[in-house]
């Protein structure tokens, strides 16, 4: 067994656990943040997507113990102040999520996306989207809400 | 799909990874970003006693130039390589070829090092270690040792890497000044492993071609230096008939396998229509 | 827009939801990651299961040795095919009509497996991790049998056999027919005929399969979490197979990641948890993973159609002769019958078009493959292809435009309701409008102009029209699947008023992503007059719900909506009588204005929502003499036959010369799903079944090799498509309501995914006429195109 300290959404959290176990496991079973969802465990559906150290990663293909000592930010932490953050109130209004599933994943790396690139075009947007899979909106909505979304974000730096 | 038990450890040092390496006689894994290993664990299609992380070796992630070289640790982010400006300046090809591997989340974790170990004759970064002819530094409990692109890769995700060896520094040559360089792929979906791809870079003097390098991905069990077409070009130059003629002998070059994407004859073909595609971008970006 | 209400006169005052581009009440939790799927659940003392999971592909199994995986600490328990046999029945997914050969289908595999993945042990440990090691530890011998994969060869009579109770590897064949086609097609003026192969799919929903068992022994209850579409056909086959009276089982579907019709049908892994968590006193769940999803969820559409269509010399259909042959897998799922899909496949065959004479023939064959079960479409995806295809092969014949020889055909706007060659009515339905609208979306005429402009340089542009029409919203009448003996063909609502004015709604449907939260909000909110936030609706749930059995088959929105219009009157009839009573007016004077109801002419006399909820609660003193206390109202609906809905779809793509990938260039839907309760929504579900439908034309396909070994094992094999594979789409509305169904509704989840396979195949059709190359074939991967133009080529 190993510990893992680690800081998500800005709490400090501490579990044991096995080496092996994923940190997407990790995050939804030791934590209880079951908002990360998991969907392939090999790295292509993107539904368990996180920041990790402010960066978006996979936490299906990673271990829990890697995590020791970083910052995590997970769908859950998005909301500032009980209010939406501007990404998740243009999703809402784009109706850019129909099942819910792929929409975790979906707005960290559209997020990380927004950051990496605050002015994406089309293409861009859906080059950068294209790292989740979704299975519900045929990704219209999705790319409409992210377009809508970048300068809010760029207003709001 | 849970990875079965391992035992684990992430040293602080190369010298506590090779020793813990060692320790196992063949039996563990080195752990570099993950983004292959993990899924392979995960489906339990590799099962080694021991993992050896190497993500606590902070010594392990540099970008420095030297002796015309950029030299990478091999645990350097493919993120950073992205967007660093001496790769934007010095490897361009690199850059561009970065762009093609998996999504950003990928590149997040992805290492250059692992990209280049895990040997994946579809991925960009061995076509393009192929491609620039680098090379990278191998360190073992005998010492260290410098493998050329050319003697890396041994078939499907092996390497000549000895299983107490760790990759820790990979070196490619600064590209010439004014080079033209491209890299042409084809995938079913964004973001996934090549069908075929090419890699090319060429160096022009007027109308002669003073340098031209093609390397494959997806044309078989390694990445391909399509030597043959490179002096056609050399040759020639860089005129269309040269280029044609090269795209049609870098066809005959190659002995790709068939999978559930593409036949061995498509993947042929495909190969043929790349190289022309690139050659014709990079001479299109090449000055001199 | 005709209105359809009937009975007392709606509430107006307040602003109309239905039509309203409402955006979703379910988002809110999901955007914060406060869903509730069935993984989010963690009880006390909670086991995880995995399954171990046939390594061959027809074998029998000699034994199981289990005990070294029982040692290895945290393993709770083992169970087998014979363990679960003697607590639960096996599974016969039961038909009326000797066309369906019924065989059973084991939770656990016994004595022998039939396909790759078929569960033959399970595994309840103190977590996944310990109960995957386990998995590996359990011994189990098979002594292979010979593989049958081609189902043509399976047809042979010296093919193995699947399942010795049928004695035949075909277990449905069934033939529908009008008129005499073969002397209709021996007078045509041209046959054309095809023999087309749309290949086998899975519906890869984001979230994989997985269930919740709790056994409670004090009361002996059985609740049961499942990513179930039909929580309510789950619970009573439930009772059936584990002998437990259906008020004693409890289960719920709350958030579903994505459904599409595979988590429709009764699974293994259900009933081996419930016995598994029966047999230990303490819950169990099972998760399964991505592997176990592309093995051993259903998988879809696999046929072969052998087709010939008959035109006169104008384009004018004459007759269409038709053979399916489906390949069904390994077993006949729950409750839909091996048929669901072949039959559904002759029975819209003849499309939107008046077709004289039809024959249409369907075999159903078991191979040692997963179960083919419903997938969005089921049956139609191909049956489109098959027509509009045909369709445009005699257009190119006669030199007509594919949209000539469709406006030709289509039954005609005056000849509605038209009774299909194979028996299925349509109500009314906008076949010429539709395709009108597409042209004039698609500006058609200079979309061909610039493909003339392209061939002149060499450019492969082509543009492809499928025109279809799908029942929806089916009711008693038709059994969803053919000769299936359970009951789907109503619905049911309960509206009731809390005393503080507030409105819960609960229904029998389970959304999985369609928004019914939202649109059946919308619906109620209209019906009873309060805003759409003083609604709840609740669904999902077999506990708290009326009757129901589930969302699929394109029915919730006909169905569930209209017993909420149904609900909604008969609150409403009472809220005027209470409102009258306490305003001392006569019920038929009183009318809503601005949230409060009034007196008609003296608006100041007026009670709020709330005052009247609370008098209905408050007892006889508030009320009329006699009146019944309480505010509340369940209403079941059966919309009988059901009703339609129809569109067309355009497609433009170009095939690159070199790599032969097609690219999609533009994609226009027009739609007719009647009445539209919310277009936000009804655009997400074009645009997702359209990604669905393109995916299925060009780059999804479930490879199996010839021993049975699933090729497509992961997501980097079964290829999803990403959001850069997806072109832009326009989608543009024909409202025609149902004069059938309550509220003017028609269902519409699947349609997007029925026309795109057409429409793309046509458009690549259309592309390479210069090659003269036909599209049988779906997906048309770059690989399939490459090879059928060097053929091309080769011919000259």
């Amino acid at each position: 067994m190993v510990t893992v300290r680690l800081n998500v959404n800005g709490v400090a959290h501490e579990g044991r656990c096995e080496p092996r176990k994923l940190l997407a496991d990790f995050i939804r079973e030791d934590l209880g943040l079951t908002g990360t969802h998991v969907g392939c465990e090999h790295g292509i559906c993107g539904a368990c997507t996180i920041m990790f150290n402010g960066e978006a990663a996979r936490s299906c293909i990673m271990l829990a113990v890697q995590a020791d000592g970083a910052e995590l930010m997970t769908v859950e932490g998005l909301m500032r102040d009980g209010k939406l953050h501007p990404l998740q109130e243009a999703f809402r209004e784009h109706h850019a999520l129909q099942c819910g599933f792929c929409t975790p994943g979906m707005l960290i790396t559209a997020l990380d996306l927004l950051r990496t690139n605050p002015s994406p075009n089309d293409r861009e947007i859906r080059e950068g989207i294209s790292a989740v899979l979704c299975r519900c909106t045929g990704y219209q909505g999705i790319v409409n809400a992210v377009r809508a979304a970048a300068p809010i974000l760029v207003a709001g730096r | 799909m849970k990875p079965p038990k391992f035992e684990y450890h992430a040293p602080k040092s190369l010298e506590e990874a090779l020793e813990a390496l060692g320790r196992y006689g063949g039996d563990a894994k080195v752990l570099a970003g993950g983004q292959s290993l993990m899924p392979l664990l995960n489906f339990r299609l590799a099962r080694p006693t021991a993992l050896v992380d190497l993500n606590r070796i902070g010594s392990l992630a540099y970008i420095r130039e030297h002796n015309g070289q950029i030299r990478f640790g091999a645990m350097t982010r493919q993120r950073t390589i992205e967007f660093s400006p001496v790769v934007a300046q010095r490897l361009p090809l690199l850059k561009e070829a970065t762009h093609w591997v998996g999504h950003l989340p990928i590149r997040t974790r992805g290492t250059i090092g692992g990209s280049i170990a895990h040997a994946d004759p579809s991925a960009e970064y061995p076509a393009v270690l192929a491609a620039l002819e680098g090379e990278v530094v191998a360190r073992g409990a005998r010492g260290e040792r410098v493998i050329r692109a050319g003697d890396l890769f041994q078939t499907y995700l092996t390497t000549s890497l000895a299983p107490d060896e760790i990759l820790t520094e990979v070196r490619l040559p600064v590209m010439p000044a004014g080079a033209g360089y491209a890299l042409e792929e084809f995938a079913r979906r964004h973001g996934d492993f090549a069908i075929i791809g090419i890699a090319a870079v060429v160096v022009r003097e007027g109308p002669r071609c003073t340098m031209a390098r093609l390397a494959t991905a997806g044309a078989g069990p390694v990445p391909v230096r399509l030597r043959a077409a490179e002096q056609i070009l050399e040759r020639e130059g860089l005129g269309e008939a040269a280029i044609e003629a090269a795209a049609r002998r870098a066809t005959e070059l190659v002995t790709p396998d068939a999978d559930i994407h593409a036949s061995a004859d498509y993947r042929r073909h495909l190969t043929g229509v790349l190289t022309k595609r690139a050659l014709t971008r990079a001479i299109g970006v090449a000055r001199g | 827009m005709t209105e359809h209400r009937a009975g007392a006169t709606a509430p107006t005052a307040l602003p109309r939801l239905v039509g309203a581009r409402v955006a979703r009440r379910e988002d809110g939790r999901f955007l914060t990651g406060q869903g509730s799927y069935v993984d989010d659940h963690r009880p006390a003392r909670l086991l995880y299961a995995a399954f171990l999971r046939s390594p061959h592909a027809h074998a029998r199994v000699v034994s199981i040795a289990a005990s070294a995986a029982l040692t290895l600490p945290g393993v709770a328990a083992v169970l087998t095919g014979e363990d679960v046999a003697r607590s639960a029945k096996p599974v016969r997914a039961a038909s009326k009509t000797p066309a369906v050969k019924v065989t059973s289908f084991p939770p656990l595999a016994l004595g022998k497996v039939r396909h790759v993945g078929e569960a033959v042990v399970m595994v309840a440990a103190e977590s996944r991790y310990v109960a995957e090691d386990a998995v590996e530890r359990i011994l189990v011998e098979y002594e292979p049998i010979p593989v049958v994969t081609d189902m043509e060869q399976a047809l042979r009579p010296e093919s193995p056999l699947l399942h010795d109770e049928a004695g035949t590897n075909l277990l449905v064949s069934r033939e529908f027919g009008r008129g005499d086609v073969d002397e209709a097609l021996a007078g045509a003026a041209l046959v054309v005929r095809e023999r087309f192969r749309f290949h086998r799919h899975t519906p890869v929903c984001m979230e994989n399969r997985g269930c919740l068992a709790e056994y409670a022994t004090g009361s002996g209850t059985l609740t049961l979490r499942s990513s179930a579409q039909c929580p309510g056909l789950v619970r009573d086959v439930l009772s059936d197979l584990l002998d437990m009276p259906e008020h004693r089982i409890r289960v719920i579907a709350a958030d579903v990641g994505g459904g599409f019709g595979a988590k429709a049908s009764l699974y293994p892994e259900e009933i081996a948890t419930c016995v598994m968590a029966r047999r230990l006193g303490r819950p169990v769940k099972w998760i399964g993973d991505r592997r176990e999803d592309l093995l051993a969820t259903t998988h879809a559409w696999d046929e072969i159609v052998e087709a010939e269509l008959g035109v006169d010399r104008d384009g004018a259909i004459v007759g269409l002769r038709a053979q399916v042959t489906a390949d069904v897998g390994a077993y006949s799922i729950y409750p839909w019958t091996a048929a669901i899909e072949p039959v559904q496949t002759i029975s819209f065959l003849p499309g939107p078009y008046r077709v004289p004479t039809y024959r249409g023939r369907t075999r159903g064959v078991a191979t040692c493959k997963a179960p083919l079960g419903p997938y969005r479409g089921v049956g139609r995806p191909p049956a489109v292809f098959v027509i509009e295809g045909l369709m445009d092969r005699a257009a190119r014949q006669l030199g007509m435009d594919p949209t000539e020889i469709r406006l030709r055909n289509f039954v005609r706007d005056e000849e509605f309701p038209y009774k299909s060659p194979s028996g299925i009515v349509w109500d009314r339905a906008s076949f010429t409008a539709s395709l009108l609208r597409a042209c004039e979306a698609l500006d058609y005429a200079a979309v061909r102009a610039e493909q003339s402009r392209a061939r002149a340089e060499g450019r492969w542009l082509g543009v492809g029209v499928a025109s279809y029409v799908e029942l929806t919203g089916i009711g008693s009448a038709i059994p969803v699947s053919p000769g299936m003996p359970i009951a789907t063909g109503t619905e049911a609502a309960t509206i009731r008023f809390d005393p503080a004015g507030k409105v819960t709604a609960v229904f029998g449907i389970a959304s999985h992503g369609q928004g019914l939260e939202t649109t059946l909000a919308q619906i109620v909110a209209d019906e009873v007059g309060v805003p759409i936030d003083d609604v709840r609706v609740i669904h999902g749930d077999t506990e708290v719900s009326p009757y129901g059995t589930g969302t699929y088959a394109s029915r919730s929105l006909v169905l569930a909506g209209g017993a909420a219009i149904l609900a909604g009157r008969a609150v409403r009839e009472k809220m005027l009588v209470i409102a009258g009573h306490l305003l001392e007016a006569d019920p038929a004077d009183v009318v809503m204005t601005d949230g409060r109801w009034a007196v008609r002419g003296m608006l100041d006399r007026s009670v709020a929502v709330r005052e009247i909820a609370r008098a209905a609660y408050t007892g006889a003193r508030r009320l009329p003499t006699g009146l019944e206390p309480g505010l509340e109202a369940t209403r079941f609906y059966d919309p009988y036959y059901g009703t339609a809905s129809n569109a067309t779809h355009v497609a433009v793509v170009e095939v690159d010369r070199e790599t032969c990938e097609v690219k999609p260039l533009r994609y226009v839907v027009v739609e007719d799903c009647g009445r539209m309760v919310n277009p936000l929504i009804v655009d997400g579900q074009v645009h997702g079944g359209v990604a669905q439908g393109l995916g299925a034309a060009l780059l999804e396909e479930v490879v199996y090799d010839d021993q049975g070994q699933l090729l497509s094992g992961t997501l980097m094999d079964y290829v999803v498509p990403s959001a850069c594979e997806v072109p832009w789409m326009e989608v543009h509305h024909l409202e025609t309501p149902s004069p059938v169904a309550l509220g003017g509704f028609r269902g519409m989840g699947e349609g997007g995914t029925i026309g795109a396979p057409a429409a793309i195949a046509n458009a690549v059709a259309d592309a390479l006429v210069p090659l003269g190359i036909e599209i049988a074939e779906l997906p048309v991967t770059p690989d399939r195109l490459f090879r059928l133009i060097e053929r091309a080529r080769a011919r000259g």
